[in-house]
This record gives structure tokens, sequence and C-alpha cells, in this order.
């Protein structure tokens, strides 16, 4: 069969498809007439939540770092520090992701729709790397200055195995994280529920978007 | 224009250019059931767009563009159809019963399977080429260059040769 015949057979289904497929026009016309929001209107209240909330987490522990300063460990003060940053920084990714749902418009060309819509959901990615990267505060941010000395050199021994541990994994993790590492094992592992199913695919489609457009 | 001017006229359209909804829901849905939903789907998205609709596209580049954006993003998955929970279950699009001459029927449903089988943006492009669009208006749809039409299309048109060369 040559690429015209193809083309003659689709021609055929077609015809049939203009004859025979019958059109509803009152179904269609009750759909017009649901009260349904967009996809993306639906997002846009649990990000906005989410950012609200991460500001009062954020104001809150500024807060107690400007406080406590003087006060308290330098560890918890350090903690707290990268601690809130990475909360920033998550922040930043949740707007970012307002933006682009603002962009994304659904009667525009499949690659740019497309594009904004993948982007959103796999920056969702970047959120989960960088929380990825709090692991070792989390060991670090209760340690009193005064264990610090020769007589709990075996509990200093395990912190210090514990933090570098958690550190190295962290990085590991926040390094390879990303579209290259999406068929291996540990990530199939990591995001392995239904709930990430839709950021897997959304990297597999930026990953075709790219292609296209060379 | 009112808004039953503006609905009367919606349905005409959609009317007209049913065979889009129904091709394209075919190609990205081999379930009914959720084919059907699709096609709801796409129905609302054409209709909250409607007011936007830019008079440089033609009718047929905007069902386009709404209908592939609508089939290859989330909007069809299982979890999204129970948030909108359609209370409307009669079908928007039926087929009447096929008397396609039987060669070409399995022909086409062979042709269907192997659309089915492509990467999303796969098989927008090759519906499009099987449309016979011109690489412009594919161009517009896509968001790619004419020249990358080009491109894209002589490459499906080697795959469907190697495909289809033995019927």
């Amino acid at each position: 069969m040559q690429n015209t015949d193809i083309l003659a057979l689709w021609k055929t289904y077609d015809n049939k498809l203009e004859t025979s497929l019958q059109f509803n026009k009152k179904t269609a016309e009750a759909v017009t007439q649901l009260r349904v929001t967009s996809f993306l209107s639906s997002m846009r209240p649990l990000k906005l939540f989410t950012i609200v909330v991460g500001l009062i987490w954020v104001i809150f522990v500024d807060t107690l770092i400007i406080n406590l300063y003087s006060v308290a460990s330098p560890f918890f003060i350090i903690s707290a520090g990268i601690q809130v940053l990475l909360t920033k920084i998550a922040i930043g990714i949740y707007i970012y992701q307002l933006v682009l749902m603002h962009q994304a418009d659904i009667s525009e060309n499949i690659v740019i729709t497309q594009y904004h819509l993948a982007k959103i959901k796999s920056t969702t990615l970047l959120i989960a790397r960088i929380l990825f990267l709090q692991l070792p505060i989390w060991a670090t941010f209760s340690l009193p200055l005064h264990i610090f000395n020769k007589e709990n050199w075996l509990l200093l021994l395990v912190i210090f195995i514990i933090v570098l541990a958690f550190s190295i994994l962290s990085i590991w993790l926040f390094v390879n994280i990303n579209l290259a590492n999406k068929d291996k094992k540990w990530f199939r592992l990591i995001f392995n529920g239904r709930e990430w199913q839709p950021l897997i695919r959304s990297m597999e489609l930026l990953e075709e978007i790219e292609a296209y457009q060379m | 224009m009112s808004t039953a001017e503006k609905q009367g006229l919606f349905l005409q359209i959609l009317e007209k250019h049913k065979g889009i909804l129904y091709k394209v829901a075919h190609a990205y849905c081999a379930d009914n059931e959720q084919r059907k939903d699709l096609i709801q789907e796409i129905v609302i998205q054409l209709w909250k767009s409607f007011n936007n609709y830019k008079e440089q596209f033609r009718y047929s580049t905007w069902i386009y563009r709404i209908a592939l954006n609508v089939a290859i993003s989330d909007y069809r998955k299982e979890h999204r159809r129970k948030e909108i929970a359609h209370p409307i279950s009669n079908n928007i699009l039926e087929l009447a019963e096929n008397d396609m001459p039987d060669e070409k029927a399995h022909q086409v449903k062979q042709l269907q399977e192997f659309i089915n089988t492509l990467k999303d943006l796969d098989k927008a492009l090759i519906l499009l080429y099987l449309e016979e669009k011109p690489y412009k208006e594919i161009a517009a749809i896509m968001g790619i260059s004419e020249t990358n039409v080009g491109t894209k299309i002589g490459r499906i048109k080697i795959i469907l040769q190697e495909k289809f060369s033995i019927l």
C-alpha cells in the first residue's frame, strides 16, 4: 500500500464519518451549560494555599532566628536558616507555577500549550529535590553546644556519620533526580505512587517537545 | 451577539466539524467510555474558549488546537473524570452502523491501531497529515516551523510506508 493509497483510505473513512456520524445537539447543548472549572483553575487555589502556608512558616522561622540569634545553639540557627532558605526557594517555584498557569492557553498551538502544562507539573519535581536537600538539617538543628567534648566522642561520631550520610544522600538525590534518570529503578521506586504518574508523563512529554523543536 | 445566538453558532460549528472530535478522540482513547468523556471534555473546553476565538484562524484550526491539547493533557485521566462528575450520560457523537466494505474497514482499523501506538505529538501530526492539511495550517496547529513540519511528515511517510507496505 502506497502513501497515496493510505491517504485515499483515510478520505474514504472521513467521508463515511461525514454521513454516519450523528451529532447529538441536545447533549452538546447540555454540556455547554455545565458549570465546570478548567483544569488549571482547579489547581490554582491549592497552589495559593501552599504559598500562604509557606509564607506563614517562613515568617515564623525567620522571627525565631532573629529573636533567638544570641541565645540559641549555632546549630539551630544555621539549620533553621538553611531550612527557611530552601522553603523560600520552594515558594518561588510555586509562584513560577502560577505564572505558567496564567500563561497556559488551551487554544494556543500544541507545542506551547503542552510545554506550559508539562512544565507546571515537572517543576513539582524541583520542589521534591529541594525538600530532599533538607534531610541533613533535621539531624543537626537540635544539637546543643555542650555535647562537643572528648567524653562524648562516640555520640559525636554517630551524629557525624548520620549527618554525613544524610548530606551525601540529599546532594546525590538533588543532582540525580532529573529527566535522564526517570527510567532508573530507584527513581521509579521513589516516584512510584499514582500521584506521580502525571509528573513522569509530563517529563516524557517535555522530552518529546524538545525533540519536536529540533 | 446574545448568549443564545452564540450558543447556536457554536453548535453549528461543532456539527460541521464533528469528524475532528471523533477522530482526535479515537486517536488518543482506545476505551469507549473514556472516549465519550474525552469528547465531552473537548466540547466543554471549546465552549469555554469560544469567546476568545481569533478570526485569523479557521474554525478547523481552532478546533484541532483545543481538541488535541485536551486529548494530550491529563484531562481524560480517571481522577479528573470523578472530579468533574459530568451528569450527562448521553453521547455527543454516535456512529451509525458501519457499512464500509470489510476489507476497507479492516485497513482503517489497522491504521487506527498504528496511530494509537505513536507518541502524543506524533499522533497529532499524523492525524493532520492524513487529513491532508496544508503545511502552513499544520505548522499553526502544532507550533513548529513549516520546514520542521515537512521534515517530520517525511519521516512519518516512511514509517507508514514500512508499516503498510504488506497490505
